[in-house]
């Protein structure tokens, strides 16, 4: 048995009473444990100063898969300082590893553990992908790790939506449909990205509205939403449906947005990278910040979630798989290339750099426009805290946006510094709210935790898993969550003051609902007419699971009792 | 006989051949289907392994006794070159980190053509397509260059020709080789294909060039109009999803420029239609390599942990280059598929280490040369190896096993063998 004390650091743990008081926290062999009076612990850890934390997941960052090793090989000047290479690492823990917008999965693993975050979940998994994704999220040290699978721009469902008719007859083959691929590619939940527009661009149409029809199968993407939306609530799955929304970085998309949670009926879901999403036609520019309203729905809508995507300003690149939205912003690429794909009758991607410009009138009201999102929703438990990694920007400046919704002063200052026309008339301004360490904590590890059913992280109560950062306290916040003091995974050290001490193989997240596997015969006949690879080939078992990810454990989540079941 | 049998030889990596085993020394074969590659490289698998040994300077020696060697050999390097590459990507996550511990340049088998496609990705960018959406949507195919014949023989299968989901297809060879007449003559016989042969005018490049010219209406501004090439964009232009099929082993230098001239016209014809690019290669584990390398380290391959950081030269680090010009002092020769892929006859001046399949040893008795056989993926262990088409990541089963160590195991024995030399 391994014990641990953590002594008298100021503990917030928004999921229990006594959160900001300052007391001791035990880990025994890994997990959360009540103190024992008397108790000897093999380590102690002195906490005075510090504010404890359940180690920070991010729940929607493109961490690995094909994409992202597309960004990787488009932007080499990504790896390279200037005209020199990056210097190896100094650690010799570490293997080289480099890149800050399409960082290696070792840089990656390395970047979250050193900033106090234990897990990371790839968002976009395309599901003839799978198997590269969870290799790559295997080769991210010490995060647990999951994805969402891509559903709702494959051919097979949206030929199934079709066939359905308008009373969606055959929807019990939808939804063990779904089930199938969330199971045969190990995902933690769906994601649907531009309903029914990436195969719609396949065909040729170049955008795609909520009731727009989808040329080859006259469904919209209203259909394709309230559908999936209601598949995984009938399965019991955790995460309710991920949705990057029709028309993203649209001007006026506020419309589709609105449009789209009105399709969902009350259905829970999950509109990620919001701020891409949530834009107006007013002004000068005909583009406008369309946050307030888009707050307004998110707080009369308490089943719906959101994370922010917020933009930071600088180099980046977007790696998304909304082929039609990534070919209509390609011409915006900085340095000019992009890579595109279309994939498998099932997906797609676009990777197109950017760079994000504080006095171009549009990225100055984009990141304006997160900002807004984050502080004119109520409650934090419905918006996490994301750059939509590498999209908005990379992970790494997280301590600078924390910073930034700390601290108004700081964000005034920031604000200043932008194109004038942005910074004179937005509602930011006047906005004095300063989010608590009570509300990052709901936003970075508590909320994500709930949102993806995970039961025993993001919280530090007795029985969740020990995975710990403790920040010291500083009223620089961006210097405070750049550099935890301690961080440990499992109950294991693994960075101390910014420097990665021990890199352990993280867990693979996945759920398994159940399907009546009578779907498997029209799979396997629609595999044999339309698809390139062996039906027998296409699901990955637990024991090839257990290899693509490194041999890290397997930890599947439970559903809940569906409704439909 | 195997179900589910993942071909491990070409880039087309198909899984609906089976194998066949016999007894003894009989030869594996392919099953339920052919294909003339496969049908080749089993050939020069037994059924039943034959016991295999490890050599040290041309001696017989046990693995274990190679692998002390083989330690030897490569941390007295002052600079080493891990090429080949010939693997899976469990042996290329584990050649990762002894290629670190070594500070060793790293260039698959082939490096030259992958390399073509990377730097025009570099430069450039590109809009890719995948086989499944070759076979059910693709309604004109342009083979850049040639057809790629021998080096992916079911190419005409894996593309649907002939599948009834799309009644006609367009099959056009834009400078055509030699031997393309008859199998494309021969496709012209499957149900629904036309197919149609275009000549070059000037190099591969200039009619590239032009054919751009036309897609862009510039051609009859600049009076270089082509009728044969007017045609043939009008026939993308009223595709609803035209896709140009490459082979980078095939195309004339400067590969990259052609490479990036197909990717111009792909965006140029994306402007009013559908379009995208196919390229055919990267077998042999050299795109598996390249990808694993490049998620782990951000970078591809020819690149080292060196001196002054992770540096990264697609025109410098080539293997071939760097042994011609002795910049490198020892080789670490990885290929597990390829039966016959001996290092190049450069390396003969080198001390090596080789992992290979048993009938690579005859080729590696020699002084100052280490071999060790290893498993071939998808022969005598599982494995997994990307498809041609970069997005697919094929599971390889064991067709029989054979007791030899993966690439993956010897790489880990390899690095601890290194480490615990260069700490000591």
């Amino acid at each position: 048995m391994n014990s641990l004390l953590l002594r008298g650091g100021r503990v917030i743990d928004p999921c229990h009473p006594g959160s900001g008081d300052t007391r001791d926290v035990v880990v025994r062999d890994g997990v959360i444990a009540a103190p024992q009076p008397g108790e000897r612990h093999d380590e102690t850890v002195d906490a005075t100063g510090c504010v404890v934390m359940a180690g920070g997941i991010d729940l929607h960052t493109h961490i690995g898969g094909g994409k992202v090793n597309l960004a990787r090989l488009l932007m080499a000047e990504d790896h390279r300082d200037g005209a020199n290479p990056y210097p190896l690492p100094s650690n010799p823990l570490e293997l080289a590893s480099c890149g800050t917008c399409a960082p290696g999965t070792l840089a990656t693993g390395y970047r979250y553990v050193e900033m106090g975050y234990t897990a990371a979940f790839e968002p976009a998994m395309v599901p003839s992908n799978a198997r590269h994704a969870h290799m790559e999220m295997g080769d991210v040290p010490v995060l647990d790790h999951g994805a969402y699978v891509m559903l709702g721009s494959d051919e097979l469902f949206l030929q199934l939506l079709a066939e359905g008719g308008p009373n969606l007859r055959n929807f019990s083959l939808i939804r063990d449909y779904t089930a199938w691929t969330i199971h045969a590619s190990k995902a933690m939940g769906v994601k649907v990205v531009n309903p029914a527009g990436i195969s719609a661009f396949k065909f040729n149409q170049r955008k795609l509205d909520v009731d727009e029809q989808h040329v080859r199968w006259q469904v919209t993407p209203r259909q394709v939403v309230h559908t999936l939306a209601r598949a995984l609530r009938e399965l019991g799955v955790p995460h309710p449906l991920h949705i990057h929304g029709s028309n993203l970085g649209v001007a006026g998309n506020i419309q589709s947005t609105l449009e789209t949670i009105a399709a969902l009926e009350g259905l829970p879901a999950h509109l990620t990278h919001i701020q891409f999403h949530a834009y107006g036609t007013e002004g000068p520019k005909k583009f406008s910040s369309a946050a307030l309203q888009l707050a307004e729905a998110v707080n009369a809508h308490p089943e719906i979630s959101i994370d922010v995507g917020q933009i930071m300003f600088g180099q980046t690149v977007t790696a998304s798989g909304d082929t039609m939205r990534q070919y209509a912003q390609s011409g915006l690429a900085n340095p000019r290339k992009w890579v595109g794909a279309d994939i498998e009758a099932m997906a797609g991607c676009g990777v197109v750099p950017f760079r994000y410009r504080e006095q171009s009138y549009v990225n100055a009201l984009q990141w304006v426009i997160g900002l807004e999102i984050f502080l004119s929703v109520k409650n934090p438990w419905q918006v996490v805290l994301t750059t939509d990694h590498p999209n908005g920007g990379p992970f790494t400046s997280y301590p600078h946006l924390i910073r930034l919704l700390m601290d108004r002063s700081f964000r005034d200052e920031q604000l200043a510094k932008l194109h004038p026309d942005v910074a004179a008339n937005c509602a930011l301004k006047s906005m004095t709210r300063e989010l608590t360490l009570e509300e990052i904590a709901v936003m970075t590890r508590a909320g994500p935790a709930r949102l993806l059913g995970l039961k025993d992280r993001g919280h530090l109560g007795e029985g969740a898993a020990a995975d710990i950062a403790v920040y010291r306290e500083d009223a620089d916040r961006e210097a405070m969550f750049r550099t935890p003091e301690h961080v440990f995974k499992d109950g294991i050290p693994v960075a101390r003051a910014g420097r990665v001490i021990a890199t352990p193989v993280g867990g693979t997240h996945f759920i398994e609902p159940g399907y009546d596997t009578a779907v498997e015969k029209t799979l396997r006949r629609h595999w044999a007419a339309h698809g390139s690879v062996n039906f027998d080939h296409v699901a990955i078992g637990k024991d090839e699971l257990c290899r693509c990810c490194n041999g890290g454990r397997l930890l599947p989540t439970e559903c809940f009792e569906g409704s439909g079941s | 006989m195997t179900t589910a049998w993942t071909c491990p030889f070409c880039p087309l990596a198909c899984d609906h051949l089976a194998v066949r085993i016999g007894t003894g020394d009989e030869p594996l074969a392919p099953e339920g289907a052919d294909c003339a590659w496969a049908r080749r490289s089993l050939a020069r698998f037994a059924s039943r392994p034959a016991p295999a040994a490890a050599s040290i300077d041309g001696q017989p020696a046990s693995i274990d006794e190679a692998l002390v060697a083989a330690v030897g050999l490569l941390a007295t390097s002052r600079q080493p070159l891990i090429a080949g590459l010939g693997t899976d990507v469990a042996g290329a996550r584990a050649l990762y980190p002894l290629a670190c511990a070594l500070g060793a340049y790293c260039d698959a088998a082939g490096g030259d053509v992958l390399m073509q496609g990377l730097r025009a990705l570099q430069d450039r960018g590109q809009f890719t397509t995948t086989l499944a959406e070759v076979r059910t949507r693709a309604d004109v195919l342009v083979f850049v260059g040639g057809l790629p014949g021998a080096l992916a023989p079911l190419m005409a299968e894996r593309c649907g020709l002939g599948d009834p989901q799309v009644p006609a297809r367009h099959v056009v060879v834009l400078g055509a080789a030699a031997d393309d007449a008859a199998e494309l003559a021969q496709w012209s016989t499957r149900p629904g294909i036309t197919v149609e042969s275009v000549p070059l005018h000037g190099d591969l490049f200039d009619t590239l060039s032009l054919l751009r010219a036309h897609a862009v209406g510039h051609a009859g501004c600049t009076g270089t109009s082509t009728p044969a090439l007017a045609a043939l964009v009008d026939r993308l232009k009223a595709a609803r999803y035209g896709v140009l099929v490459g082979t980078p082993a095939l195309l004339p230098a400067p590969g990259a420029l052609v490479i990036e001239a197909v990717h111009q016209i792909v965006g140029d014809l994306n402007r009013s239609t559908r379009a995208a690019a196919l390229w055919v290669g990267g077998g042999n584990g050299a795109a598996t390599a390249n990808q694993v390398f490049t998620w782990l380290s951000g970078l591809p391959m020819r690149t080292r942990a060196g001196p002054r950081g992770l540096e990264h030269n697609p025109w410098a680090y080539g293997a071939a280059q760097l042994m011609a010009d002795g910049a490198v002092d020892a080789l670490l020769w990885v290929s597990s598929f390829d039966a016959d892929a001996a290092p190049p006859a450069e390396a003969r001046a080198l001390p090596a280490v080789v992992l290979g399949p048993p009938s690579q040893a005859p080729a590696c008795l020699r002084e100052r040369c280490v071999f060790i056989p290893v498993g071939t993926p998808g022969i005598g262990h599982d494995g997994h190896i990307f498809r041609t088409d970069g997005t697919v990541l094929m599971p390889l089963h064991a067709v029989r096993p054979d007791g030899l160590p993966s690439v993956a195991d010897v790489a880990q024995r390899l690095l601890a063998g290194v480490q615990a030399r260069l700490s000591s």
